[in-house]
């Protein structure tokens, strides 16, 4: 996992329509996969720090929560119905998103773009 | 260079006694189809089909902007108005366009919120249309999200509508169409989206009327795409079988907004939904 999120801070760097869309995103997310925590923290835009878990004193704005084959399939390059956004994950019961939803919203478009970004690398990259 | 078939006019009409200038436009001889667009949310959605030499050769495709969407002016006042689409807004909207172009009852093409009315109009006014294709359309959905964030002083709604809304769209779909699908969600007015929204997502008052539609008189056909999360392939099909003889098509490959994100693939389910309905001859 940690693997894809490097592939995701790389991708991230390397686009500047999202670095833009971001500008005004700085923030620390949580992403668990499994049980598993990663803290992303955004500066600008930046993918600043990739931080895995368990934390109890790391702060977040809100929380995307699945699991390991639904994050592998979200990542397919033409997925599945309901694996293809992180909405349609939470609709069939395979994601969870908590915490400022609305943080997340105001961010959606730049959120979920930086998130599908190792679905545009090579199944062996990771 | 090249110029499109499709032509665009504007019609007065009056809804619920106020002056409402609606835009249109239209492409084709023959049969009427008259096309409506999704929530939040235009006519430009049609444009694929309207410039398609198939059917309008044998088909008046028409399609226009709802009140408060796309070229069609807010009514006057609007500023202090809090826009709320109602499902008898709705119906007599369709209803003025349809007898200020004197359209000879035409198929009735909806899709998303326009699917919902149509099935609303099968049941309250067969007798002004002679079928209907029902896009995306399902009896009642409740929101998966809070309609509310698409209207707030502190952020973009059209921006937060087509993020939320690309969720709707097929990986399938190509990337130019995608785009174009969500441009349209982006240019959307000030709290449109939502109002829209309110109709499509807090009113139930289709589920009683549904045994009342007559598909021997009207044919109903209902289309849906896996990739639509907002009305999925079961919820069409729980509305399907609640209507009797309504017929359903399922499309694997395609989402919420079919003949804007793919319209290459929705084209063959489309000419199927128009095979189905009734023969149509001149008068």
């Amino acid at each position: 996992m940690i693997e894809k999120l490097r592939i995701m801070q790389g991708g991230l760097a390397a686009a500047p329509h999202l670095l833009r869309l971001g500008r005004l995103f700085s923030e620390t997310v949580l992403l668990e996969v499994d049980g598993e925590e990663f803290y992303l923290t955004f500066e600008k835009g930046h993918l600043r720090h990739v931080v895995p878990g368990p934390s109890r004193k790391t702060p977040y704005r809100f929380a995307f929560r699945t699991d390991a084959e639904a994050m592998m399939k979200f990542w397919k390059p033409c997925p599945e119905p309901g694996f293809h956004d992180i909405f349609g994950l939470v609709k069939i019961g395979r994601g969870r998103i908590d915490g400022d939803i609305l943080s997340l919203v105001k961010n959606l478009r730049f959120f979920k773009e930086v998130l599908s970004l190792p679905r545009h690398q090579p199944e062996d990259a990771a | 260079m090249s110029i499109e078939q499709i032509i665009g006019r504007y019609v007065r009409v009056e809804i619920a006694g106020v002056p409402q200038r609606i835009y249109y436009e239209e492409a084709g001889e023959g049969r009427p189809v008259l096309c409506l667009h999704t929530a939040g949310a235009d006519s430009r959605q049609w444009r694929h089909l309207m410039n398609d030499s198939d059917i309008t050769a044998v088909n008046r495709m028409i399609a226009f902007d709802m009140p408060w969407h796309g070229k069609s002016l807010p009514p006057e006042g609007f500023e202090t108005q809090e826009y709320l689409l109602t499902t008898e807004a709705y119906i007599e909207t369709v209803l003025a366009v349809v007898q200020a172009l004197d359209l000879d009852r035409p198929v009735l093409a909806g899709c998303s919120m326009g699917g919902r009315i149509a099935l609303q109009l099968a049941a309250l006014h067969p007798e002004r249309f002679s079928g209907f294709i029902a896009i995306e359309a399902s009896d009642f959905q409740p929101a998966w999200y809070d309609i509310d964030w698409f209207h707030r002083p502190d952020a973009h709604g059209g921006e937060m509508g087509a993020a939320l809304v690309s969720a709707n769209i097929s990986p399938f779909a190509p990337n130019a169409e995608r785009w174009n699908t969500l441009w349209m969600f982006m240019q959307s007015g000030p709290g449109v989206f939502r109002g829209d929204l309110s109709f499509y997502t807090r009113d139930e008052s289709l589920i009683p009327r549904m045994c009342q539609i007559d598909t021997q008189a009207t044919p109903v056909h209902i289309i849906v795409g896996a990739y639509d999360l907002t009305c999925t392939p079961e919820d069409a099909a729980r509305t399907a079988a609640a209507i009797p003889g309504a017929t359903l098509s399922v499309m694997d490959e395609l989402g919420h907004f079919p003949m804007s994100e793919h319209p290459v693939g929705f084209r063959p389910f489309f000419l199927e939904g128009l095979a189905k309905m009734p023969a149509w001859t001149a008068n």
